[in-house]
């Protein structure tokens, strides 16, 4: 899948320019980068949240899920919030069960906490096969058990849809746990793009490596 | 489910309180008439039917073919007056028998006759047509002393009953009364300021009625009055005449409360004080009065209640003075 | 103020007839320009609040000094286009109930949308950004937001209705206060009061505020049900 070079600018400064890239069926990309470096820019104008400079689509019309790092629970019930989309129930039961919101199905999404509206939200955008689906820190606002489980949940459901995830980090654990190539950003440019392993081990840019030593695993 | 319940709350103690306010009301009712004489109005009439206090009312039917004009003053022809309409009202209002219904009125509810009927008016003795689809709804625009004296509330019903027709009262100041006529929002007016009453008919907004020779009709008066308090410390009682009053009132600078809004009661009583005062209605010509000369810029109740507290005199109409008095004065 | 308390009483106790024609007509009209303006102003105001097209700022900046219009200054642009030498004459609507209607909602609708406004360019970004990354559509989008704002239409319309029913420029200059047909409250309380009778003028306010409470409380326990 190809997202075409496009750039981004606010009042005259431009925030972030980037080359023709190339993403592979059935794998997760985990985006890297300082506060501010542009990652979150980078996540709304694939998913046309934004428009580009240029006003055009950076993508062939595939089909695209965003989940934002501060997702809206609506004024309605959990269950309700999840088949906003996809009028599944059986699909949403069994999502609700994995992540175990299932018990507040029937509450208002309203009063649950953060994790579990970042929970629920989860489960919203993962109602639908997407072609390619972003998320912009998806377990900011999680413990660690509901991080590893929401983990793995990503992880089967990019597998089993052969689906694109670009997935925005600052932690650089998380990347090592689910991404199988990392991209990273800093000062509004991409800087390297390569495997996990190798990017975080053996990064060919000075400034990569300075970022993974600054930050640690 | 707890707030319900405070609302509930809330909803139970103001009933409460609305029930325990009116109670002692209630009680009190008895009281009241001995509490009114002490409270009553201090205010009373000093100076009334002197022929310089006159106030003559006359009506006007509206001319469908006047020159209307809109508001950036380009000519409409087709203005819609009910003039059948007007032609029965003005008719009723001078029969004899309706002479007889306005001569009576006031007597019953404030012991006194409000209205007068103008000796040599005309009067119409014929026929009166029922109202139709078309005709019913006739619009009468008057001033406001005409309308709050009670008269047309009293008197319109009998016309009503007896030819089918609905009048519509707008009332405002005699300025406004007569300017919603010329604007075509009115089939008749029924003014008292004869200045404007003859610009109106000179500019061709009149219209005369088969059988008269005329568009101002005028058939009844009453008298301004002035009051003030009782102690009357300007001796204005045993004044000779009502100009003297006022001369009286400004050579000892007594507070005298003034409309000051360019009503017909304003315009005359500007034209009651000595010329060599120079009080006309701008600001700049009682500037150097300002110590008892109060220009209030209110309606006729608001000045009345301003002339009690202040101990001050006033011009006014009888109909507004009486219904102040009825009231007790009392907010 | 006692005697305004007991004649306030002793009014609603006799049910006079003069009195119940007043009641009715200033509820016909309040009632009918603030659902209105609740109609027209709340879409508007969710237009206003979250829409993303060219001159939206000015709107809004029109709306806001809408807003201010005072309502005498509504009542004569009404009066002038409505009367006999209007260029709407033919429709013979002055002083009639429903040009006091029609006055107090282009006077109030502003308020409603501009009260929306305010409202949902606050929760907008996030809904909208929600929304478009789930894929779903405008229509579905302004459903959600309309969901989101049942608090603030509530809110809204308790608003619209308490100056359409405190109002007394505009209904006193198109409506003329005509005793059985356009007299409502306000024009009623403001006769009183011109007649040197405060009593009756503060016994109708009273009567007034009493409405005023009561719709407000009936509002109250509608809001807290749906909202929650």
């Amino acid at each position: 899948m190809k997202i075409r070079a496009f750039s981004k600018t606010y009042n005259g400064k431009t925030v972030l320019k980037t080359e023709d890239m190339f993403f592979g069926k059935g794998k997760i990309y985990a985006v890297i980068g300082a506060n501010g470096s542009g990652k979150s820019t980078f996540a709304k104008i694939i998913s046309a949240i934004e428009k580009a400079d240029d006003g055009r689509s950076v993508t062939d019309g595939e089909s695209i899920g965003y989940m934002s790092q501060k997702s809206f629970p609506f004024r309605m019930s959990v269950k309700e919030n999840v088949m906003l989309k996809v009028k599944d129930e059986t699909l949403a039961d069994t999502l609700m069960e994995w992540l175990e919101i299932k018990h507040l199905s029937e509450h208002n999404a309203k009063g649950l906490s953060g994790g579990e509206t970042a929970r629920m939200a989860l489960a919203r955008i993962l109602m639908e096969k997407y072609d390619m689906v972003i998320f912009d820190e998806p377990c900011a606002s999680m413990d660690m058990k509901s991080t590893l489980l929401s983990e793995e949940i990503i992880r089967d459901y990019c597998g089993d849809k052969e689906c694109v995830v670009i997935l925005i980090t600052h932690s650089l654990s998380q990347a090592k746990r689910v991404a199988d190539e990392i991209i990273f950003i800093n000062e509004g440019r991409i800087v390297e793009q390569g495997e996990t392993q190798k990017i975080l081990e053996n990064p060919e840019k000075e400034e990569t490596r300075e970022f993974i030593r600054f930050y640690g695993i | 489910m707890k707030k319900f319940m405070t609302l509930l709350l809330a909803l139970v103690m103001s009933v409460g309180m609305f029930t325990a306010c009116s109670k002692p009301a209630e009680e009190k009712v008895e009281e009241t008439t001995t509490v009114t004489e002490e409270a009553a109005v201090d205010l009373t009439i000093l100076k009334e039917a002197d022929d310089k206090m006159l106030n003559t009312y006359t009506v006007i039917a509206v001319d469908p073919e006047a020159p209307f004009t809109d508001a950036d003053g380009n000519a409409v022809s087709d203005v819609a007056v009910n003039t059948a309409g007007a032609d029965a009202l003005i008719q009723w209002l001078l029969l004899e028998d309706t002479a007889a219904l306005i001569a009576a009125y006031g007597e019953e509810e404030y012991g006194n006759t409000l209205f007068y009927n103008l000796e040599g008016a005309p009067v119409y003795a014929g026929e009166i047509a029922p109202a139709t689809e078309e005709t019913k709804t006739i619009r009468l625009s008057t001033t406001t002393s005409v309308k709050d004296s009670g008269l047309l509330g009293a008197i319109l019903p009998v016309f009503e009953e007896a030819y089918g027709y609905t009048v519509e009262v707008q009332s405002a100041g005699t300025g406004k009364a007569i300017a919603a006529a010329k604007y075509g929002n009115a089939d008749l007016i029924l003014v008292h300021s004869k200045s404007q009453e003859e610009a109106f008919v000179e500019e061709g907004f009149g219209r005369v009625l088969e059988g008269f020779d005329a568009e101002r009709l005028s058939f009844i008066y009453n008298y301004f009055v002035l009051c003030g308090p009782s102690s009357d410390p300007a001796g204005v009682k045993d004044a000779a005449t009502v100009l003297d009053a006022f001369a009286a009132i400004a050579e000892g600078k007594y507070i005298f409360i003034s409309r000051g809004d360019g009503s017909g009661t304003h315009t005359k009583e500007i034209s009651l004080w000595s010329a060599d005062l120079g009080i006309t209605a701008e600001p700049e010509s009682f500037a150097s009065y300002t110590e008892w000369y109060t220009s209030a810029n209110a309606g006729m109740g608001a000045c009345l209640v301003m002339a009690e507290e202040m101990e001050g005199y006033i011009l006014t109409d009888k109909a507004t003075f009486l219904t102040f008095v009825a009231n007790n004065g009392i907010m | 103020m006692q005697t305004a308390f007991m004649k306030a009483i002793s009014l609603i106790m006799t049910a006079d007839a003069s009195l119940i024609d007043i009641l009715i007509t200033t509820a016909k009209t309040s009632i009918t320009s603030s659902l209105i303006a609740l109609i027209i102003g709340v879409p508007l105001g969710i237009l206003l609040g979250a829409g993303a097209f060219k001159g939206r700022g000015i709107l809004v900046m029109l709306n806001r000094t809408l807003m201010g219009m005072p309502p005498v200054v509504c009542g004569l642009l009404f009066y002038m286009l409505f009367s006999g030498v209007g260029p709407f004459r033919h429709l013979r609507l002055l002083f009639t109930v429903e040009v006091m209607i029609l006055a107090q909602t282009v006077l109030i609708t502003p308020i409603v949308a501009g009260n929306m406004e305010s409202f949902v360019s606050g929760i907008s970004e996030l809904i909208k950004e929600t929304a478009k990354g789930l894929g779903l559509g405008r229509i579905k989008t302004f459903y959600l937001i309309m969901n989101e704002s049942v608090y603030q239409i509530f809110s809204a319309y308790l608003l619209a209705f308490a100056r359409a029913i405190a109002e007394v420029g505009a209904v006193s200059m198109v409506g003329g206060a005509i005793a059985w047909k356009t007299n409502v409250m306000t024009t009623a309380i403001m006769q009183y009061t011109n007649m040197g009778d405060f009593a009756l003028g503060i016994a109708l306010g009273i009567i007034l505020m009493a409405i005023s409470l009561l719709v407000n409380i009936v509002l109250y326990v509608l809001q807290r049900r749906l909202s929650r």
